[in-house]
């Protein structure tokens, strides 16, 4: 049965490379690739990283799924629910399945990590490094598909939902600012020179991609043990997967609809952009999924500047209510795409695309604004931080606004096709939707967002209470004119965008014009905005802008900021340069279609 | 110019390609107004490519479509304006309950509040789905989401009705319900177009019938000139051609 698996899940691959999904899946192996040399390289120079880095994989296996649409849902179990054989069988089996894929395949070369690392020891620590990579390997996979099945099968609530979203935003939250309460418990500086205190030594290699360098590090009895014990452990998991797969097959689907008591509320009798915002509030509360994505939004807007206080440093608490709104719009991007074909009916009712466009516009606002409104007050007058008023209070607006603008025209000129909502298996948080591709529409509105705000913060720097004005009215003009856009457009190529969700990309390109801007540009091209849409943010944000706010905070740890391990002289030269580095490669990113479109 | 003269549904030289595939080719209908027209046709005919232009959901690789003479692809709010329309398998705003849609969608098309809540009312009624008053419509059964696509087809009190498969997955008695309703429509003046494999029913329902097969139309007129002396499943089989193959396979089914 699971090489049966294997040669489904490889050949509906090999269906799908073709348009969008073959570019994003080249430059997701490529980048994919690079980090795995990343890893390598990491055993070979600083031995000590080693499991701080494969925890980083843990993380991408964990979050990537759950944040970018449920994981891979090419091989959904329910089609095999009549095959007679047990639920042991059938889940190994689909695991099986689940291994025939690029992510796996990257994962492991990362993993060729733990042999490189175990040759210091020997024979016997190569040898135990190429047994616990694969169990390692299989642990990752494993441990993937148990988190999704559980918040599959147990995210049935709104409170679940939120709770949900709460974890998960703070542990990404964690990802990237919580090397600052480990700083504040002492852990300071050991990072970057090795060998820190235990505890953290401790921690990241009792974490399940700790074990194989713990295995290689031991002696052979030990590290048999320890090598055993994660063949057990996968066992366990597997079981437990087996057990969530058949109830997720024996339980109705319910859309990821939370349940309700008595009659909803009457339907406000209102026309227009209000009655189709009225009808989004409803979809923002009845499904599961957005209140889970808004969770996360918040927890981690809220928990990422919470932990540099851990420093007494609370430089970022007045922004909370600006992070909320980017992270908000990052996991709106996608709208028309996760309605699916509904929008026939804004085609089929005459002279509905700008309602529909405005409505959904003024129902984000409502949804989104309050509360990033209240963390943006709370958080400036909490911190103390008494020159930060004019920012936030010219900025929050303009973000704001841009954000409203931002989320329907991207949600219509880029949009990625999923699976009708009604049409989805067991699994509600898989739209069905390419995963790279709508990574890549978040990636590209937490880009995007900020951008728009960039005059007010010209126009702060100037004369820092003109901030509000400025704010005010460019957040107006944003979301009046790109909402404009948007429903021009979708008057314009509606069908286009209709025939899109109904039948995927189209094989060869259509001579209309007016349609994706992505999915019609020759392959180099397209391989090279997605790669540019993945790799920019690194010089960008984690090598250009947060070295700049160390230095401008005072921050001596360099961690794996290239510019802080530099000479002093040389360090905001590299800053300068990695941010001007990211913002090329996304300007390339972003210009690069429009112009070939203007130019067919 | 709409008069009473001009066809309910007129589309000529229709043709669309997907890739290399030619999934319609020179499409030309004429639904008389007043009719009850049945669109008949094997699986991946083109049917529902057809229709799907006629309304204005898809755009034709050329040819034109008209509602009442008017222009769907380039007056297309005032031809929107006179036809409901039923698609096949298309989501619905999934997170309303069946009376929250119709309110919506009456709202949206600006019907003033108070004939929006009593139209809505009585489609759900008479189309049972009052008593599922609390499901979303993303909870609804196949049969359900066609019913709640036919209310949404009526709300607006069309001239012209496009569905497609409206019968299929609904129970007999709802259908029966939807056949009197359609019938009563067409005696109204108004005009309906269904798509269907099932030719007894279009025999049935329909005066005009049209045998699309290959992307192209086969036969198309009054039910009796299409069907000639025989029934209408004779003349489709005969214009589609039928395939003997079935009555020697398969054999280890009985072995």
């Amino acid at each position: 049965m699971a090489h049966v698996m294997i040669r489904m899940r490889l050949a509906v691959l090999r269906h799908s490379m073709r348009g969008d999904r073959a570019t994003t899946l080249v430059s997701g192996v490529l980048v994919g690739l690079l980090l795995a040399v990343g890893t390598i390289v990491v055993a070979v120079l600083w031995p000590e990283l080693l499991p701080l880095t494969l925890a980083g994989w843990l993380t991408g296996w964990i979050f990537g799924p759950v944040l970018s649409g449920g994981g891979d849902e090419s091989l959904r179990p329910e089609y095999f629910a009549m095959i007679p054989a047990t639920p042991r069988r059938r889940a190994a089996a689909l695991l099986a399945g689940a291994f025939a894929g690029p992510a796996p395949a990257v994962t492991f070369a990362a993993l060729l990590s733990l042999p490189v690392h175990g040759w210091r020891f020997g024979p016997l620590g190569l040898l135990a490094g190429v047994f616990a990579a694969v169990l390692t390997l299989v642990t990752l996979v494993v441990v993937s598909r148990v988190v999704v099945a559980l918040l599959a099968l147990f995210v049935r609530s709104r409170a679940a939902a939120a709770a949900a979203g709460l974890v998960m935003g703070s542990a990404l939250a964690l990802c990237g600012n919580g090397w600052a309460p480990a700083v504040a418990l002492g852990a300071g500086g050991s990072l970057s020179a090795g060998g820190g205190p235990s505890w953290v030594d401790g921690l990241l290699k009792a974490l399940p991609s700790g074990w194989g360098v713990a295995a290689v590090e031991s002696s052979w009895p030990v590290a048999l043990g320890i090598l055993a014990a994660n063949g057990a452990a996968v066992a366990l998991l597997l079981s437990a997967w087996a057990a969530l797969l058949s109830r997720r097959v024996t339980s109705v689907a319910r859309g990821g609809v939370p349940a309700r008591r008595g009659r909803p509320r009457p339907f406000p009798l209102v026309g227009g952009a209000r009655a189709v915002a009225a009808k989004e509030l409803r979809a923002w509360w009845r499904d599961l999924v957005r209140i889970q994505l808004l969770s996360i939004a918040l927890s981690y807007a809220l928990v990422f500047p919470l932990l540099l206080v851990t420093l007494d440093v609370w430089i970022m608490v007045p922004f909370t209510g600006l992070i909320a709104a980017v992270m908000a719009a990052g996991a709106s991007a996608n709208m028309y795409g996760t309605d699916g074909t509904a929008l026939w009916l804004t085609l089929m009712t005459p002279g509905a695309e700008r309602a529909d466009v405005r409505g959904r516009q003024l129902a984000w606002l409502l949804v989104v604004g309050p509360p990033a409104v209240l963390l943006s007050l709370v958080g400036t007058a909490v911190s103390g931080q008494g020159w930060a008023w004019p920012w936030v209070l010219g900025l929050l607006p303009a973000v704001l606004g841009g954000a409203a603008g931002l989320i329907v025209l991207v949600a219509v000129t880029s949009l990625v096709p999923g699976t009708d909502p009604h049409k989805r298996g067991g699994n509600p948080l898989s739209t069905g939707a390419d995963e790279g591709a709508e990574t890549g529409l978040m990636w590209l509105m937490l880009v995007a967002v900020p951008a728009t705000a960039l005059p007010v913060a010209g126009a702060i720097l100037l004369q820092p209470w003109a901030g509000l004005p400025v704010g005010l009215a460019g957040g107006a003009l944003s979301a009046w004119g790109l909402g404009r856009l948007a429903h021009l457009k979708l008057a314009s190529a509606g069908p286009e965008l209709l025939n899109l969700m109904k039948h995927g990309p189209a094989p060869t390109p259509t001579r209309y014009q007016g349609r994706l801007a992505t999915s019609d540009l020759p392959f180099k091209h397209r391989a090279a905005v997605t790669f540019c849409y993945s790799v920019a943010w690194l010089p960008l944000f984690p090598q250009g802008l947060v070295p700049m706010a160390f230095k401008i905070i005072g921050v001596r740890d360099p961690v794996w900021f290239l510019a802080l391990h530099l000479p002093e002289v040389w360090q905001w030269p590299t800053i300068a340069f990695m941010i001007a580095l990211g913002l090329l490669l996304y300007g390339y990113a972003v210009m690069i279609p429009l112009r070939l479109n203007s130019a067919s | 110019m709409r008069t009473q003269r001009q066809p309910a549904l007129r589309t000529t030289g229709l043709r669309k390609a997907f890739g290399d595939h030619v999934a319609v080719d020179d499409v030309g209908l004429t639904v008389p107004a007043g009719s009850f027209y049945g669109l008949v046709g094997p699986n991946g005919a083109g049917k529902t490519t057809t229709l799907a232009m006629a309304v204005g959901l898809l755009r034709p690789d050329a040819g034109r479509a008209e509602i009442f003479g008017v222009d769907v692809w380039r007056s297309g709010v005032e031809a929107k304006s006179l036809v409901g329309v039923l698609p096949d398998g298309n989501a619905m705003p999934e997170r309303l309950t069946g009376r929250e849609v119709l309110t919506y969608l009456g709202l949206l098309r600006g019907l003033p509040p108070g004939v929006v809540a009593e139209r809505a009312a009585e489609l759900l009624s008479v189309l049972e789905l009052d008593s599922a008053e609390r499901a979303l419509v993303i909870e609804y059964s196949t049969g359900m989401r066609k019913k709640i696509g036919l209310a949404v087809a009526l709300l607006h009190a069309p001239r012209l009705l496009v569905l497609d498969e409206p019968f299929e997955a609904v129970d007999p008695v709802s259908a029966a319900t939807i056949r009197t309703i359609l019938r009563r429509f067409v005696t109204g003046g108004g005009s309906v177009i269904i798509s269907s494999h099932v030719m007894a029913l279009v025999e049935q329902l329909c005066d005009h019938v049209a045998v699309i097969s290959g992307g192209r139309v086969a036969a198309a007129g009054p039910l009796a000139e299409v069907r000639g002396g025989g029934s209408l499943e004779e003349a489709f089989i005969e214009l589609v051609g039928a395939r003997a193959e079935v009555r020697e396979g398969l054999a280890w089914l009985t072995s």
